[in-house]
């Protein structure tokens, strides 16, 4: 029993920081997402082979999907994960429609996987238009298209993309506890830092405790599905509500902390509270997890 | 990562697991003196088997296990419902700080009748007006000869009618910072300067004592780790109580989970359903983190703060959802959960209260400036 990441897995989680961060830096994040700018990153990507699910654990895939939330990367990756997972027959860039209303990263897609609820699609030459997507740098779109090729239903594959979106979550969440920690040790009032204040920390402490804890049952979910079928459905749906959780009260409560600064569209913290209202939302929201849970446990 | 048991642990469950089975003495009686002498001889079995002091070097009469093995030991006696061992102040925080700080001398005196429960421990920390600021205690003790004698006032003295030994803390130098004038000492609670006052608390029992100290002697040889140290070798029994204690209770918390999920199952009521799948999520996490913790190995750290804290969280909603359930029926106090709930009650108080734990945390572990 080892709680510890293994040496090839911190080098994973180290190579993908390392990799947004040079590429994705927040005005990059701005660029492209609100003033439309390519995303020029993808053949990067797939040169590190992360687009191909079959290559890595699920765990590993886990570990970069959580930089992926914490660098805020407008990147098409977890989406193409999302379908790669549910088709892993898909050649070219996939994603997922649960939803024909909103379906991200749809343009440019060579397959959107479409659930329709009694069956589960492979489409091809889907048209996709845009919508106004709540969070900006997660474009979304709405398809047209007329049938498509029905895949198997595999309940693995989704319990798989629950997890790789908690963990994205574990990063938008660790990310927004730091920026608002560090600004409540910089910012002063009242002559001191408002760090010092307990209002103010303990809400930074809730939000550790939050991220924390996220990470915790995202890592057993993920370990989980790679190593112990028997919890998986229990795992994966517990990691999805806490995750969903915890990222939008962290950003929901850094947001209070940064005070007006933190309402204003410069600052970035709203791109953050927006990933984190999206992902909580996507794949299964907390309150249609935890009745998976009660459905485990009942 | 690896959550999976290794061979050796593996091992090490299927027989203790096998060794409960022979030996589980069956439901605990009721009333407090037929159940600490229950808990005496269960704690007295585990001891002729090596394990009572589990995690404890096997010189000082241990098992020498590691903490993987001291949570599958928790968790094995959660699964049970095998009892509660009945010294569990002396075996989780008073053998730690004496193996830790202690004598050689101490080492050879004390060790032995915790693990025999031959000498009951309690911990005489709190007083009536230093409560979460410790270290303004007021007890006194003024060193006269070869011993200290001891004034002051003592609460919350969990198993002080019982104990043989309690752990102390008394302010040895007034003119030093606050921090700085604190020795603990090993008290002999046999003596006329000791008077023990049950504590009759909100649930109707007197799990606590009240402990009036007035001329109580104390050898100089029990001073544990220096004087003047006290504050240092507190901490130490306050991280361990956080640390080994956190995954005994979370392993608790399972227990009363499934006690509950077999009442409600197959109940419709969806907020119900979305309650109890909270706090069994929750209570999840709580044992993820617990299990982080120990692996980290070393001294337990101020990580150890987060596990008390959301424990406490989820044993509240817990206990709280239970008596929702209950409707109208949760007016009569006729039950078991009736009992837990009202217990609840203090867990965000006890052993650290929740605003302290959050303030350790903001300090100790995210860098924010101290209130």
């Amino acid at each position: 029993m080892n709680f510890d990441l293994t040496d090839d897995q911190r080098e994973i989680k180290r190579t993908a920081r390392d990799f947004l961060a040079a590429r994705y830096p927040l005005e990059r994040v701005r660029a492209i997402a609100l003033d439309g700018e390519p995303d020029p990153h993808w053949d990067a990507i797939v040169e590190l082979g992360w687009p191909d699910v079959a290559e890595l654990g699920i765990l590993e895939l886990a570990l970069v999907a959580e930089e992926l939330g914490a660098s805020l990367a407008p990147s098409p990756l977890s989406a193409h994960w999302a379908a790669k997972l549910l088709h892993p027959g898909l050649e070219g860039r996939g994603t997922v429609a649960t939803w024909a209303g909103a379906v991200p990263h749809a343009a440019g897609a060579d397959v959107i996987v479409v659930d329709e609820g009694s069956r589960l699609l492979a489409v091809t030459g889907a048209e996709a238009s845009p919508v106004r997507a709540l969070d900006p740098t997660r474009p979304l779109y709405a398809i047209r298209y007329d049938g498509g090729e029905e895949l198997a239903r595999d309940e693995r594959a989704w319990q798989a993309i629950a997890v790789m979106t908690a963990a994205e979550a574990v990063g938008v969440a660790a990310r927004v506890t730091r920026m608002a920690v560090d600004y409540a040790k910089e910012r002063k009032q009242f002559g001191r830092p408002i760090g010092s204040y307990q209002a103010v920390s303990h809400a930074c402490a809730q939000m550790f405790l939050e991220t924390e804890g996220a990470r915790a049952v995202t890592y057993w979910a993920a370990w989980a599905l790679d190593h112990d079928p028997s919890v998986a459905a229990l795992a994966s749906a517990s990691a999805k509500a806490y995750a969903s959780d915890a990222a939008v009260n962290v950003a929901r409560s850094a947001l209070q902390v940064h005070g007006g600064i933190g309402f204003t569209w410069e600052h970035d913290l709203h791109l953050f509270l927006k990933r984190a209202e999206t992902l909580a939302r996507a794949y299964g929201d907390a309150r249609s997890q935890r009745e998976r849970v009660a459905a485990e446990l009942l | 990562m690896d959550l999976t048991l290794s061979p050796a642990e593996q091992e090490f469950r299927d027989t203790l697991r096998a060794w409960i089975a022979d030996n589980h003495p069956g439901p605990e009686p009721e009333g407090d003196e037929a159940a600490f002498a229950f808990r005496r001889d269960w704690q007295r079995k585990l001891n002729e088997r090596g394990w009572a002091g589990l995690t404890w070097p096997t010189e000082y009469g241990g098992a020498g296990a590691t903490q993987v093995e001291q949570a599958i030991f928790f968790e094995e006696i959660a699964r049970a419902r095998a009892p509660q061992m009945a010294n569990v102040l002396g075996l989780t925080m008073g053998g730690p700080t004496v193996i830790a700080h202690g004598t050689e001398e101490q080492k050879a005196r004390f060790l032995a009748p915790i693990l025999s429960a031959d000498e009951m421990w309690c911990q005489g920390f709190s007083e009536p007006e230093s409560g979460s600021d410790l270290a303004s205690l007021k007890t006194r003790a003024v060193r006269k000869g070869d011993e200290y004698v001891v004034n002051g006032q003592k609460v919350w003295t969990t198993f002080a009618h019982q104990s043989k030994w309690c752990m102390l803390l008394a302010r040895t130098n007034p003119d030093a910072p606050k921090h700085r004038g604190l020795t603990y000492f090993l008290m002999d609670m046999e003596q006329d300067g000791v008077e023990v006052r049950p504590l009759v608390q909100i649930t109707g029992e007197a799990e606590f004592n009240e402990l009036f100290i007035e001329d109580a002697r104390i050898p100089a040889e029990n001073v544990v780790g220096g004087v003047d140290n006290g504050w240092a070798v507190a901490i130490t029994t306050l991280m361990h109580e956080r640390a080994g204690l956190a995954f005994a209770l979370q392993a608790r918390v399972q227990i009363a989970l499934s006690e509950l999920a077999d009442e409600l199952r197959g109940t419709t009521d969806p907020v119900v359903r979305q309650r109890f799948a909270q706090i069994a999520i929750e209570a999840q996490v709580l044992r993820l983190l617990a299990y982080r913790g120990l692996t980290r190995g070393g001294e337990p750290g101020p990580e150890g703060s987060l596990g008390k804290w959301l424990w406490a969280d989820v044993n509240q909603a817990l206990t709280t959802l239970a008596m929702d359930v209950r409707g109208e029926r949760a007016q009569l106090a006729d039950d078991a959960w009736t009992y837990r709930f009202l217990r609840a009650r203090a867990n965000s108080i006890e052993g650290g209260t929740t605003e302290i734990l959050k303030n350790i945390v903001a300090e100790r572990v995210l860098g924010l400036p101290r209130a």
